[in-house]
């Protein structure tokens, strides 16, 4: 049905294998704060894939994905911390039976996130979907600050506001980008087999989905579900990644990011999400310098701390009075493009005598 | 047993009874029309049989399964599938996907096979994208399959929403005007393509048409709404002979 799909699948490989040789050389060279920057893109690169599988491609405009994150990340942190590390942290009140003897290495505990956080979306979904549109929004808003709630107050399994300290730094690059690009295989050939046509459909118009025998419910269940589960093991990532996690890092903060990246890629577009995911957070270290003190000739502006969100919001209402369909709109990036696009170059410089 | 039956059908929104009493049977491979003055409730008996309202009182039977009260999906799964009044095409899509989507609610793959593109999931992709050609073939948008659906021209749109609404695999197919907006030139040609489904497909056609002369052509037996009940039913020669009829069409004297 697609045009030159052996061609592409060869030019995929080889573009994944030249960005493993990238990793290769990073992990061997490059600098602690550089590494940290790579590991970022690759952790939102997972959640803003996974988030627009939901908000852009089936259309159900939610905002959870910090509650996701965080279930993700403690089901993670409680199971590669060593029981006796737990007991040293738990120091008003004892942790949970069996959480405290649990003890699982990294990979299964990522498995054990995305699962954890998969199910708990499965029981969401049911309330959730049962309103749709702005009311979708506010519910799923207030789930989010629900978790991050009861994450605070229930000492015995998260520690309450003290958090989880010591967490092994397993995250390095290999682990971050090999989910992300599992991630985005995984999300972007659901999305482009007929169950992501039918998730495009129930977004399109979900009356006509149901007359074409569309569950849209089950659909919308399909996509917060897988959606929940890559947020979760981002969690997990995410809590190696930093050591240190605590009810205050999930804040809707989070989320909000996560909804910057996916607008900004294009809702809709899996592989949009990714290209904004990156230059978001490489965007946000190189915005760095608008928080510092600037001298400037003989004006002096004094530190400013968070005045990157200042300028991120800036872009986000430029690009919704601009350019409303983001860096993709809803197509997704495809080598067919890219090589019509070089074509012309090609004949260009056939023609030069 | 009768292929589709419906008994007592009553809608009521709030104090407003937009149908009552509405009794029809239909038989295998008929086409059979409704019509009536606007906000007779033909639409509204649409929505019932289609399952986007559930009836306030009355049965529908369609094949042995009584259908009042299940959803609109799980209904078109039992092989029976609607047009809409306005046209309502995935516009954004293409016209092949716009079908292919028809056909989701056929295929056993998990999406767990769908990802791993399994080979039943490969087939089954395969016989979609097949399929749905086959049916743009039949209603000659085959050339078109990539364009985007929202690109076409009205009455190439309706005829989309035909084959999309075939590509589910009804056995009764309604058509909520199917007619409207076309030229007699494109009237003309819906009606033997309509007529041509048929045949080809073994359907049976329950429509609500506005334009009388293509009812009256296409349709072997009609009904007649108004205020949501029905005045009168019968052959096309006795609807347009009959007092009631012209009385709500036209008004008293």
């Amino acid at each position: 049905m697609e045009e030159h799909h052996r061609r592409n699948q060869i030019l995929t490989v080889i573009a994944v294998g030249i960005g493993l040789l990238f990793l290769y050389g990073a992990q061997e060279y490059a600098t602690s704060y550089q590494i940290r920057i790579l590991n970022n893109c690759a952790l939102f690169v997972i959640l803003a894939a996974s988030y627009n599988l939901i908000n852009g491609v089936t259309g159900q405009f939610s905002l959870e994905p910090n509650a996701f994150v965080a279930i993700g990340a403690y089901t993670s942190a409680l199971l590669t911390l060593t029981p006796a590390e737990k007991q040293l942290s738990f120091i008003i009140e004892p942790i949970m039976w069996p959480l405290g003897v649990l003890h699982a290495p990294f990979f299964i505990s990522l498995l054990a996130a995305g699962v954890v956080t998969a199910f708990v979306g499965f029981l969401m979904g049911f309330p959730v979907f049962r309103v749709r549109g702005d009311y979708l929004a506010i519910v799923t808003l207030g789930f989010g600050e629900v978790v991050r709630v009861v994450a605070n107050n229930t000492q015995t399994i998260t520690n309450g506001p003290l958090g989880l300290k010591g967490i092994a730094p397993h995250t390095n690059l290999w682990w971050s980008w090999g989910i992300a690009i599992i991630t985005v295989f995984f999300i972007a050939r659901l999305v482009r087999s007929s169950f992501g046509r039918a998730m495009k459909a129930v977004k399109y118009d979900e009356t006509a989905a149901e007359a074409v025998g569309i569950n849209a419910f089950w659909h919308k269940m399909l996509a917060f579900t897988t959606s929940a589960f890559f947020e979760g093991v981002g969690g997990g990532i995410l809590a190696h990644l930093i050591t240190t996690i605590s009810p205050t890092l999930f804040t809707f903060f989070l989320t909000f990011n996560l909804l910057i990246m996916i607008v900004v890629g294009g809702l809709g577009s899996t592989t949009g999400a990714c290209i904004a995911a990156i230059i978001v957070t490489f965007g946000g270290e190189y915005l760095r310098f608008v928080e510092e003190p600037i001298n400037f000739w003989f004006i002096h502006i004094p530190a400013i701390p968070g005045m990157r969100m200042v300028i991120f919001s800036i872009i986000l209402i430029l690009m919704m009075i601009f350019a409303r369909n983001g860096i993709m709109g809803t197509k997704e990036f495809s080598w067919n493009w890219v090589l019509n696009k070089i074509k012309p170059v090609k004949i260009f410089l056939r023609k030069k005598p | 047993m009768d292929f589709f039956t419906t008994k007592n059908l009553t809608m009521k929104f709030g104090g407003l009874v937009a149908v009552n009493d509405f009794n029809i049977t239909l038989e295998k491979g008929e086409i059979v029309g409704l019509i009536g003055p606007n906000g007779a409730g033909k639409t509204t008996v649409f929505n019932m049989i289609a399952g986007y309202y559930p009836p306030t009182e009355g049965a529908i039977v369609f094949q042995e399964n009584i259908i009042g009260g299940k959803k609109a999906n799980e209904i078109t799964k039992l092989g029976i599938a609607r047009t809409f009044q306005n046209i309502r095409l995935f516009t954004e899509l293409s016209v092949v996907e716009n079908v292919m989507i028809a056909y989701h609610c056929r295929i056993h793959s998990t999406f767990i096979g769908a990802v791993l593109r399994l080979p039943l999931y490969r087939r089954e992709e395969k016989m979609m994208y097949e399929g749905a050609m086959e049916y743009l073939r039949e209603v000659g948008l085959d050339d078109l399959a990539l364009e985007p659906s929202g690109s076409l021209p009205y009455g190439k749109q309706r005829r989309l929403e035909i084959a999309r609404a075939l590509a589910t695999g009804p056995q009764l197919l309604l058509l909520d005007e199917p007619a409207a907006g076309m030229n007699p030139n494109e009237t003309q040609e819906l009606l033997q393509l309509i007529l041509r489904l048929r045949d080809n497909h073994n359907l049976t056609i329950f429509l609500i048409e506005h334009d009388m002369k293509f009812v009256m052509q296409i349709c072997e037996r009609m009904k007649v709404l108004d205020y949501g009940t029905t005045i009168a039913e019968g052959t096309p020669e006795e609807i347009q002979n009959n007092e009631r009829v012209i009385k709500a069409y036209l008004g008293e004297a």
